[in-house]
């Protein structure tokens, strides 16, 4: 018998998501650090690997070095072999065609001689922008089960949310597990049902093929939520919602990141993520060099992931910090996210901050904290950038990457932007 | 064009190193792991790596699997392509001679075919077993310069230590005049280190001279220098011979210490973290509220709940509440359960100590273990490879707990100063 791939995956990590301001001015979202030593985008790739379904390609389209980069030839996830593979599909100049992706949907259509060529028996189109962890194999189980042409995963969210993601009203036919698919609509302005849709789509092929030809010929529409789903609903075809209950990271925003990170912390963390069985690639930023992370005789640790190659003198309480990063004697880092090769010197106070790769903080900064009025939002400092010492950032700042450091003022009031 | 290019290295990691007792049970002493995520089989091949030679032989000999499995392809020190290489090289059968290797120069002979298939000016020898910078290539050329048939890395060692090496005595130049093998009074405090840079020709003429040369310090070595050009390459560093459960503790223990002399990453040494064969990577070390770690290397996959001070922890060690650990090496994944205390201790893989037990206790730190006075004397305690420790167990000073000890084996609740289980 012929061999015939049963599951083909292809991961949307084309997008920069607006909101996630500094983080994503070099990278994807996808190739954004997460969880002291691994990429957003590995939570998707390990649950494919951990699925068993190890033939993959990556949408990509914005910035995209990072994220080649970071999946190299797809080893870290067991992706290479005669029939395992992950492929990087970029958008590309055609005969008489030439053309961004211009939306999610657009990018698969784009691409349809690719999956066509491989010819799977189901398709898997998920995004490569959250934090979660999945077993893809009930999902296709049950999309065969009920012979359908999509099968959607969603999640409840709170009505209130509701607005901000393509959201379904799916019947009881499989109680906790799923149902038929019986409305949907895309960012609502008054939502009346709340199961929202994750980005995780299982369709039957020729269906999807039907529907993207059909979709761009009529309506020149390029997004899975706004308008393939939709048409289908419209076309009734068979769409079913799987119904998922545990811990989904969307991080849409920096708070949502930043809680997102802290999840990972407490004495009983929402993300188990030593059960999450996570990989990512060593090679990058050859973390598989690093040293055991170092402690010196004045270090306080609480509550915190830190990895190796880091050494501490100082205090670290909350936080969560990447290979590299330097903590001196009487500095202090709380409630904060430090990307790989972060240098905090002596007597620092970094309060509620994102700070992206390769800076250096001298003796003396203080970040974050609470702002005169009260609140207190996490300021993102960019990668690059070399803060003075005695410089005091105030909460919810924004620093640009490789600013030079001439131009960071000595002080920054908070909800400022330095550019 | 650097000298490194006509340079093939043959790495020797055949040896037992029976005196690290249990560390060695399962596997050879250059696959001992060290500083927490290393072997220190680590520091050769990456001393390799970092002068750029591209073909290493190893030659194994003694439980040679864990050893296998770590080097793998040599991807984790750069030594696939088509120009590279890191090649097994183990005892084998042949038509006429067939032998286990019987000391390092015979451990040559026997792969006379594996150096005439890789041509190459000179031949550089090492040994797995140490732990040390060097540059390499800065060695080569030094050979090259002194027209030498033998270089031999030597350093300056206390006169103390000086009876467990090779000691050459010098001229003036650096050749090397006398040769003495461990000598009992020393008349120099220059030791051999165990590299040897040799001119290909000229080795295998000289090995062809006697089959019954089996050991370079012993045989062949006081030959050449008594007729050929042999000179000692002055090393200035550190380097360790972790070849006994003190210097063993020792060496990880100066990893501790402010500025230290050794510094893994610093030196460009690679661990090869693949070779745990884990479906999945280790998450960050996590650290609750209320953990206390002072002066301590930790490595990822670590869960720390209690106290760490002055130890060095292997990947995925957990310690639990209220447990204390002190001036001890902790392996990969051992668990040490809620209000166990562990002081001076070396712990192999995967052990795991019961709530309350106390491994390593007393000031009776000089009773040397009855088994093997000379393994064990300064108060260390060993654990084997996953023993399973009852809760409350007490264990002294200078114990041996053999590996896969189960919780029946303890008959007594306590393991007296010197015991051996």
């Amino acid at each position: 018998m012929k061999f015939k791939l049963k599951t083909l995956a292809m991961i949307l990590a084309g997008g920069r998501v607006d909101d996630l301001g500094v983080l994503t001015f070099h990278r994807p979202k996808s190739a954004i650090p997460f969880g002291g030593f691994a990429r957003v985008i590995d939570f998707s790739l390990s649950n494919l690997m951990n699925s068993g379904l190890e033939r993959v390609a990556i949408l990509s389209q914005y910035r995209s070095y990072s994220l080649i980069n970071h999946i190299g030839i797809g080893s870290a996830w067991d992706m290479v072999g005669r029939y395992r593979g992950i492929s990087i599909l970029p958008p590309y100049i055609g005969y008489g065609h030439s053309q961004w992706y211009r939306g999610s949907s657009d990018a698969v259509y784009q691409n349809l001689d690719f999956m066509q060529y491989i010819d799977p028996e189901q398709l898997l189109v998920l995004s490569g922008d959250h934090i979660y962890n999945m077993d893809y194999k009930k999902i296709i189980n049950y999309h065969r089960e009920k012979d359908a042409d999509l099968t959607m995963v969603c999640l409840k969210v709170p009505i209130d949310e509701a607005h901000r993601f393509g959201v379904a009203d799916i019947d009881d036919e499989d109680g906790e597990f799923g149902g038929r698919v019986v409305r949907y609509s895309e960012k609502p302005k008054n939502p009346e049902f709340n199961w929202a849709s994750m980005t995780i789509f299982c369709f039957k092929p020729e269906v999807l093929y039907e529907t993207l030809a059909a979709n761009i010929k009529e309506d020149a529409s390029y997004e899975f939520g706004r308008d393939i789903i939709p048409r289908m609903m419209r076309d009734n075809r068979r769409v079913f919602g799987y119904k998922f209950n545990d811990y989904w990271g969307y991080t849409g925003n920096i708070e949502e990141f930043w809680q997102a990170n802290m999840d990972l912390l407490g004495d009983d963390p929402p993300i188990k993520f030593a059960d999450w069985n996570i990989r990512t690639n060593m090679e990058h930023r050859n973390i598989r060099d690093c040293q055991p992370l170092k402690i010196g005789d004045n270090a306080r640790i609480s509550d915190s992931l830190i990895y190796n190659g880091c050494i501490i003198e100082g205090e670290v309480e909350n936080s969560i910090l990447f290979p590299g990063t330097c903590v001196e004697k009487g500095a202090k880092v709380k409630d904060s996210v430090l990307f790989f090769k972060n240098e905090v010197g002596k007597g620092a106070v970094l309060d509620k901050i994102i700070s992206d790769v390769n800076t250096i903080f001298g003796r003396g900064v203080r970040i974050g904290g609470e702002s005169q009025a009260g609140i207190r939002e996490t300021s993102v400092i960019g990668w690059n950038n070399y803060i003075k010492a005695n410089t005091i950032i105030g909460s919810g700042c924004t620093v640009y990457p490789s600013v030079s450091s001439e131009r960071i003022p000595k002080q920054v009031h908070s909800g400022e932007v330095v550019r | 064009m650097s000298s490194t290019q006509d340079t093939l290295v043959l790495l020797l990691a055949g040896g037992v190193g029976s005196r690290l007792n249990v560390l060695v049970k399962t596997r050879a002493k250059p696959s001992v792991p060290f500083a927490g995520l290393y072997r220190i089989i680590d520091f050769s091949l990456s001393n390799v790596m970092n002068c750029g030679i591209k073909k290493v032989g190893v030659l194994t000999q003694y439980k040679p699997l864990s050893l296998m499995r770590h080097l793998a392809t040599g991807e984790a020190w750069d030594f696939t392509g088509r120009s590279r290489g890191v090649k097994i090289l183990p005892p084998s059968t042949g038509f006429r001679d067939s032998d286990w290797y019987k000391g390092t120069a015979d451990a040559i002979r026997q792969n006379l075919s594996f150096i005439r298939a890789h041509p190459a000016k000179e031949l550089l020898v090492l040994s797995g077993d140490h732990i040390y910078q060097m540059d390499l290539d800065a060695m080569i050329q030094f050979h090259r310069q002194k027209n030498a048939d033998i270089s031999i890395g030597m350093m300056v060692v206390p006169k103390s230590q000086i009876h467990q090496f090779g000691t050459g005595i010098t001229d003036d130049e650096g050749r090397i005049v006398e040769w003495e093998e461990k000598p009992k009074v020393p008349r120099t405090n220059l030791a051999s280190m165990g590299i040897y840079v040799f001119n290909t020709e000229y080795l295998l003429n000289l090995l062809a001279e006697d089959k019954d040369m089996v050991d370079f310090g012993i045989h062949l070595i006081p030959k050449a220098i008594a007729r050929d050009n042999v000179f000692a390459y002055p090393f200035k560093g550190y380097w360790r011979d972790v070849g006994t459960i003190q210097a063993y503790w020792e060496a990880n223990m100066d990893l501790l210490r402010d500025n230290p002399e050794i510094s893994p990453e610093a030196w460009g040494i690679r661990p090869n973290p693949e070779s745990e064969q884990f479906v999945t990577d280790r998450i960050p070390a996590r650290f609750s509220t209320g953990s206390k770690v002072k002066r301590s290397m930790v490595s990822a996959g670590c869960v720390i709940e209690g106290e760490v001070i002055n130890s060095v922890l292997s990947p995925g060690v957990r310690v639990g509440r209220g447990c204390r650990i002190t001036d001890s090496i902790i392996l990969h994944d051992c668990v040490v359960e809620e209000g166990a205390t562990v002081d001076l201790t070396i712990m192999d893989k995967r052990v795991r100590v019961g709530k309350g037990a106390v491994i390593g206790t007393g000031e009776n730190k000089k009773v040397a273990n009855t088994k093997y006075p000379d393994h064990l004397y300064t108060g260390i305690s060993l654990v084997g490879k996953e023993a399973d420790i009852p809760a409350e167990t007490i264990i002294g000073r200078n114990c041996i707990i053999n590996p896969w000890r189960k919780q029946k084996d303890f008959t007594a609740k306590v393991l007296q100063d010197g015991e051996t289980l």
